[in-house]
């Protein structure tokens, strides 16, 4: 069982995915914004994955941002990215080292074989 | 004998020549001088030369070299004379006088060299005309201009360069662009294809710049250079405008982030569906979940389909090559990750569709890849093949795999029958039919025929993916 740490500011889906992430015997934690997730990350919590939104509410680059604080708390912590909106090059460019990368929609299937795939690299 | 090779010398030169005795009297002339002033030796030697030909050779300005000037100094050179002669016309004269003394004579003889520079004066005002014609046509033009001499240094800035960049002409003539302002145009790639311009006849063709400018702000330019050449002239020179497109860029830049920010919000919504049928699959009996599952694909698809058209989108159209490429790209990296042996392949010859058609269009790719992968590898390994041709009047759309080939139509699943009305959905949707293909060996192949909904651009040479 692996630890998620899902940083999302729609809270529906928040709560969407910390249900699917949960479905196939995971743990999730949630956060819905940076602040939120930081304070987690400087715990003692067990946390294996960060899976962020990149554009959070009143922080367009919010997730990228996040995901450089967190790899600096936790150099061993391994992030996956998500956002509805086209990923550039220029975005990609901004990106931890070894991140990957799922579109919204996701589904929990693709959810699934993401966080597998980050688990296993 | 010095006196033979003398006058052999005065013949042959291409000048006008004419011997003055100390009272200016002519004593000798040579054939140049009788050519260009149509006379002959009768009429002119021993003439005094204000008395020649009626006269006309009392020039106000000659009287001055001759009776002024030459009693004072040795040789004169480079005298320019114009006068209106009634005979050849208006002339422009160079005239080069030297006073002669032999031993023992002490008055001399003056020798005057006329060279007719008239042609030469008239291609020069003529010259002049043009480059001032010239230079008002640069002023005209709204875009700023400049023209460079070929070590790219600047020969003229048009008015509204001036004006645009707040310097004046002085401070451009003999300048590299490079070194004006703060050096906002010494970019090495500028500068890179500004040095193929004139060796190469490799005109520039929208450049772009975009960088803060003295006065002016955040700014946008498209630099355009060419060669251009004077007839007669082979010197050549590069006219180099720069286009104003800061507001153009704006508006794009708004469009681009309005498209993106409806596109967040779409598939933001999106995920909320996604996530719905993903809480509804929780509570519903085993048999349907498969289908929900399926629906979630499916959604995730549009959502696909939606980033893949802005990006193989060009204008009005949507390019069926990038299109697919881009649909095999996102379906390897969401359906199969990164671990799969099963490899999506593109076969493509560039062919555009309007965008109206461009969502079923997909999502019959997706449904037949989709079914592909899912039914076709049991071992998890092969190869899906999407490809488009044109076949005729129609476009030809085939998926085909190098898997375990299609199964008894009786035993299909429930799931998959439905998979197989869709394909019929999208393809009526489209105006299309299925070309019925016989199986052979492994694998299957699905080919569609769609009418000319795809329109070809240009060139039908086929793009291996």
């Amino acid at each position: 069982m692996a630890v998620i740490l899902i940083v999302e500011d729609e809270i529906f889906t928040l709560q969407m995915a910390g249900m699917m992430i949960e479905d196939w015997g995971h743990h999730a934690l949630s956060a819905s914004a940076v602040g939120e997730a930081l304070a987690l990350l400087r715990s003692t919590q067990q946390i294996d994955v960060l899976f962020t939104d990149i554009y959070l509410r009143a922080d367009v680059l919010g997730g990228c941002d996040l995901a450089y604080q967190a790899m600096k708390l936790r150099p061993r912590l391994r992030v996956l990215f998500t956002t509805g909106n086209a990923v550039t090059d220029k975005l990609k460019a901004l990106f931890v080292e070894g991140a990957h990368f799922l579109p919204k929609p996701y589904t929990s299937l693709q959810l699934q074989h993401s966080v597998d795939g980050l688990l296993a690299a | 004998m010095s006196d033979i090779a003398a006058s052999d010398i005065v013949e042959t030169v291409p000048s006008a020549l004419i011997v003055l005795d100390r009272n200016l009297n002519i004593s000798s002339a040579n054939r140049a001088f009788y050519q260009t002033f149509r006379t002959s030796p009768g009429e002119t030697e021993g003439c005094h030369i204000y008395d020649l030909g009626n006269r006309q050779w009392d020039i106000p300005a000659l009287r001055t070299l001759l009776e002024s000037v030459i009693p004072h100094r040795a040789s004169v050179e480079g005298f320019e004379v114009e006068h209106d002669f009634p005979t050849i016309g208006r002339r422009t004269m160079l005239v080069n006088a030297r006073k002669i003394l032999r031993p023992g004579d002490h008055d001399g003889f003056i020798l005057l060299a006329i060279e007719d520079v008239s042609e030469e004066r008239v291609a020069r005002k003529e010259s002049k005309r043009n480059w001032q014609l010239t230079q008002s046509i640069v002023d005209t033009i709204r875009d700023p201009l400049v023209v460079l001499e070929d070590d790219m240094t600047i020969v003229t800035a048009s008015k509204a360069f001036l004006t645009m960049f707040g310097i004046t002409e002085a401070e451009t003539h003999g300048r590299r662009v490079s070194d004006l302002g703060q050096h906002q145009w010494d970019v090495p790639a500028l500068r890179h294809l500004m040095e193929k311009v004139l060796p190469e006849n490799k005109p520039i063709e929208g450049f772009e710049i975009e960088d803060t400018f003295p006065g002016l702000g955040r700014r946008v330019f498209n630099l355009n250079a060419r060669k251009i050449s004077q007839p007669g002239n082979h010197a050549h020179r590069m006219l180099l405008v720069f286009e104003d497109i800061t507001n153009r860029k704006q508006r794009e830049r708004d469009a681009l982030s309005l498209t993106n920010e409806i596109s967040h919000r779409i598939k933001n919504n999106l995920q909320i569906i996604v996530g719905l049928i993903a809480y509804e699959t929780k509570w519903t009996a085993a048999p349907c979940v498969q289908g929900y599952k399926a629906m979630q694909a499916r959604i995730g698809a549009i959502a696909q389909l939606y980033d893949v058209i802005s990006q193989s989108s060009r204008g009005d159209t949507v390019a069926v090559d990038a299109y697919l490429r881009e649909i095999a790209k996102t379906m390897s990296a969401s359906l199969l990750g990164n671990m799969s042996g099963i490899r999506i392949d593109v076969k493509a010859e560039p062919l555009e569709i309007d965008p109206d058609r461009a969502v079923p269009f997909g999502l019959l790719v997706n449904e037949l890849a989709t079914n592909a992968i899912k039914h076709a590898f049991p071992d998890g390994l092969g190869r899906v093949l999407l490809s488009v041709e044109q076949v005729g009047d129609q476009i030809e759309l085939s998926v085909a795999d190098d898997g375990v080939g299609m199964r008894d139509k009786g035993s299909a699943k429930i799931s998959e029958k439905r998979g197989s009305e869709y394909v019929a959905i999208f393809v009526r949707q489209l105006g299309g039919a299925i070309v019925p293909s016989a199986s052979e060996g492994t694998g299957t192949l699905v080919r569609i025929r769609l009418p000319l909904l795809l329109v070809p651009s240009g060139g039908a040479e086929p793009l291996a993916a």
